[in-house]
């Protein structure tokens, strides 16, 4: 009995899908329901849907009224950056960044959590389609590479992916913001409206609701998920099943085919290349509990662990086709990171409205689409943004600042406050060679494996961007009479917005890009990259929905090139 | 020399022990030193009653439960172990100390040991000299040991049970949104909670 034959055959699937997150889990789905025996490998823990641990607790459940404690701080001090991520709620959800860090070379924000789910579980949910205004923006900037497609290659995709997933918002008929396959839109509130109508009359300029991956109406064919209950707990993880998650809909899809094997604790750290076949025959792995290192063996590899995570992957598979990285012909691999910027905006106060009140919590808000450089505005910059945000009602802590103490402040804090509102831009970030990650061998994480440092800073585009940001957000409050209007431009860092994007971007020509327009490696055919790294260029709006699209059409290409012996 | 050492001595060359309810007759204008039932874990029992104190007194108990009734004073120990950093627990203690001394400057007595109708004037006007001075200045420096104070209790107080669900409303599983609705409509018409 040779064992070696035997623990290679055990390793051996059809398919390999590295990493369970929004695209990670799409691959598993598609891959294992066109009958591949897939192994997914995830590097963090385990979790199963509903088991989330704070899902369900009350306010007064956690200690310190949720807020992160100094040592909670110290040990996720860049997680900490964003300002909400580490509450007790949901600190669970993000790294460890003594065990896990990384050199920024200029002030670099790198979120993310390491368990089955990824950031699908931590996400902010909102979901648009990119346009032919984003994929002909580069050649028609003469910016970086083209796109290898088009908005009608993708259009099926995008109707496919969110009819499983379920996106809530409103079709509105924009070219630069195609509609979708919706489930009843969430509400806005009277404020909002309000808002929406001034913008209009007076700007030309829509504000719709959110499109989010919240299920507000029932997904028969998802059978293990509810409706959307109104929480707005959702990083929390839902145990309704109300937004989409790898853990609440894809995995389980998956795990139905009874064709799917996933091993958490799984860190891929080097895609095999087989230099005489010229193609990838598995992938290497260190058992994170364990510390020991495993091969497993597949025909069809999917690299789906997140830009950076992919992209470190691809550098740390060396070998004498591939001196640079595996598919590094170009020299591309790393370079061109994106994200969007924000943190700018304005922010304002209405009086009046006084019996107008919501009831439930949304957790969903306004979304206006861009509309600087569309049709005839030409702004002395290229691309443009779009806003997110929302009005309320204050409550308790904005008497703080004021006279009520004593019986009078419980009194006072009883009746809703006055209405406020915010606006929060999220801008393009232009693909720049500049802006890039290397593998930095010098400095190793806790299992010894090299590390990433990040060289990327916004550039001239974008910040005369913010400039507009902020100042067209603080004219539209003002077009609709609010009033104490403020409006902020806060100094950050390039992946803040945790819409990191790049690395390992398609192209027409493997001399500029790593992959083509099917997210297959130019250079090694059966290796597939399908989640943020692709991205050519970054549009304004949550990328996560085009992940999915991309994802589910590159496993039907790759299953047809693999029946006709192509890879 | 404070009164009770006085009395003290008093009872002492009138060969007598003086009990506790006839000093508390005689020391009208004198409150006993209140006490806590809980123990702290970063302030000393003397600021622990004084927060104490100052917190009932911006979150007093009525119809509802109030502050100390809530656990709000342990709250803010808590807070101000477990998430404040050096600096801002020093400065809140240099606050409380400051805060303090001026109430024995105009009272005669640490805070703690003043009636309560003293207590809750020393505290609204201090309060109040606080909420001016931040609307007056641009940008609003460092809280005071008032405010800080006033924030921690409401803080605590609004993520509470009875604060969340008594004072304002709060509902676990709302299952439904309506964005645009008359006020009495919405729930019991009162602030929500979250």
């Amino acid at each position: 009995m040779n064992l070696n034959i035997d623990a290679q055959q055990q390793n051996t699937f059809d398919a390999i899908v590295v990493g369970t997150g929004i695209s990670g889990g799409w691959a598993a789905k598609e891959l294992t329901e066109y009958g591949l025996k897939t192994l997914v490998l995830e590097r963090g823990r385990m979790v199963t849907h509903p088991d989330y641990p704070t899902a369900t607790k009350d306010p007064w459940d956690f200690p310190n009224a949720g807020r992160p404690t100094q040592e909670d701080l110290k040990q996720q001090g860049v997680q900490a950056r964003t300002g909400y991520t580490i509450q007790q709620a949901t600190k669970h959800w993000f790294v460890n960044d003594l065990e896990n860090p990384y050199t920024e070379v200029k002030r670099f924000d790198w979120m993310r959590g390491y368990h089955v789910g990824g950031r699908s579980i931590t996400w902010g949910r909102q979901s648009y389609r990119l346009s032919d205004m984003d994929f002909e923006a580069n050649a028609k900037d003469g910016i970086a590479v083209d796109w290898p497609v088009r908005y009608k290659e993708i259009a099926p995709w995008y109707d496919y992916v969110e009819s499983f997933i379920g996106v809530s918002g409103q079709a509105e008929g924009l070219p630069q913001l195609p509609d979708g396959k919706f489930l009843p839109p969430m509400e806005l509130n009277c404020v909002e409206l309000d808002l929406k109508k001034a913008i209009k009359d007076k700007f030309g300029r829509l504000l719709t609701i959110g499109r989010t991956a919240h299920a507000t109406a029932p997904l028969p064919h998802s059978p293990q998920r509810g409706t959307c209950q109104y929480r707005n707990l959702c990083s929390r993880g839902c145990p309704y099943g109300g937004y989409f998650s790898s853990v609440s809909s894809t995995l389980p899809a998956a795990e139905k085919t009874k064709r799917m094997t996933l091993r958490p604790n799984s860190i891929v750290y080097e895609v095999i290349y087989d230099e005489a076949k010229g193609k990838a025959t598995g992938v290497k792995v260190l058992d994170a509990e364990t510390g020991e290192h495993v091969e497993y063996f597949a025909k069809i590899i999917f690299l789906c662990a997140s830009t950076f995570g992919s992209t470190f992957i691809l550098l740390n598979s060396i070998s004498n086709r591939f001196p640079n990285g595996l598919g590094n012909d170009s020299g591309v691999l790393g370079h061109n990171i994106m994200d969007h910027h924000l943190s700018v905006g304005a922010g304002g106060e209405i009086d009046g409205f006084e019996d107008q009140y919501y009831s439930g919590r949304r957790a969903n808000g306004v979304y206006i689409p861009r509309y600087r450089n569309v049709g005839k505005d030409k702004r002395d910059y290229l691309r443009g943004f779009g806003y997110q945000g929302g009005a309320s009602r204050q409550g308790w802590s904005t008497l703080v600042a004021e006279m009520n103490i004593g019986a009078d402040l419980k009194d006072a804090v009883t009746k809703p406050g006055k209405w406020s509102i915010g606006l929060t831009g999220f801008g393009e970030i232009l693909p720049y060679h500049e802006n890039f990650v290397v593998l930095n061998k010098d400095k190793k994480d806790k299992y010894g494996l090299p590390t990433l440092t990040f060289d990327a800073i916004l550039r001239d585009n974008e910040l005369k961007m913010r400039k507009d940001m902020a100042a067209d957000a603080a004219e539209m409050l003002e077009s609709a009479g609010f009033k104490n209007i403020k409006t902020y431009d806060r100094e950050i860092g390039v992946g803040l917005g945790i819409h990191e994007m790049g690395t390992a971007r398609m192209g027409k020509d493997p001399k500029t890009s790593v992959l083509n327009k099917w997210n297959q490696i130019h250079a090694c055919k059966n290796v597939f990259v399908t989640d943020g790294s692709f991205m050519t260029s970054a549009a304004c709006h949550n990328p996560s929905l085009g992940y999915m699209a991309f994802t589910a059409r590159a496993v039907e290409y790759a299953v047809g090139e693999s029946k006709m012996g192509n890879i | 020399m404070d009164r009770r050492e006085a009395i003290k001595r008093t009872a002492w060359i009138m060969g007598g022990v003086v009990s506790a309810p006839a000093i508390m007759g005689v020391l009208k204008g004198c409150a006993a030193k209140p006490s806590i039932d809980w123990k702290p874990v970063f302030l000393s029992e003397d600021q622990s009653i004084l927060v104490s104190e100052v917190a009932e007194i911006i979150i007093p108990k009525t119809d509802t439960p109030g502050a100390k009734e809530t656990g709000v004073p342990s709250f803010i120990d808590l807070m101000l172990k477990d998430v404040y950093s050096k600096e801002d627990q020093d400065h809140f203690l240099a606050g409380l100390k400051e805060f303090d001394a001026a109430a024995e400057k105009e009272h005669g007595d640490p805070f703690i040991e003043l009636s309560p109708e003293i207590q809750m004037a020393f505290v609204k006007k201090t309060h109040d000299a606080a909420v001016e001075a931040e609307r007056a200045t641009t940008p609003a420096p460092k809280r005071p040991f008032i405010l800080m104070a006033k924030e921690l209790t409401m803080l605590g107080f609004f993520t509470s049970e009875p604060g969340a669900t008594k004072v304002l409303q709060y509902i676990a599983v709302p299952g439904a949104y309506k964005g645009c609705i008359p006020l009495s409509e919405a729930g019991n018409g009162k602030t929500w909670a979250t």
